[in-house]
């Protein structure tokens, strides 16, 4: 298989992953990613006190 | 070689559900970013 090039090929993604299945989860582990950004942001003293 | 693909998608529905996916994903940077200008505005945290 012959190396993708992206941006080009990123399209191919849902390929492999279909949106009707993993859209939401992908959505949802952003969810976890941004939140956990702001925890550490907060825990750092780096938010509004 | 080129059967079903492993999502199903023909790659017409994954090309036409990419650049919809590119469209919400380029908004959600901006207004990511808009959000961060906002937060250098009040608290820089540099």
């Amino acid at each position: 298989m012959s190396k993708p090039s992206n941006p080009a090929d990123d399209w191919k993604i849902w390929l492999v992953l279909n949106p009707a299945t993993w859209l939401m989860p992908l959505f949802y582990a952003l969810l976890v990613l941004a939140i956990a950004v702001h925890f550490v942001v907060f825990s750092v003293g780096l938010g509004w006190q | 070689m080129a059967g079903p693909s492993l999502s199903g998608l023909t790659e017409q529905q994954a090309k036409e559900f990419h650049e919809q996916f590119k469209v919400t994903y380029t908004a959600f940077v901006g207004l990511a970013a808009l959000a961060h200008l906002f937060v250098i505005a009040a608290n820089p945290w540099f």
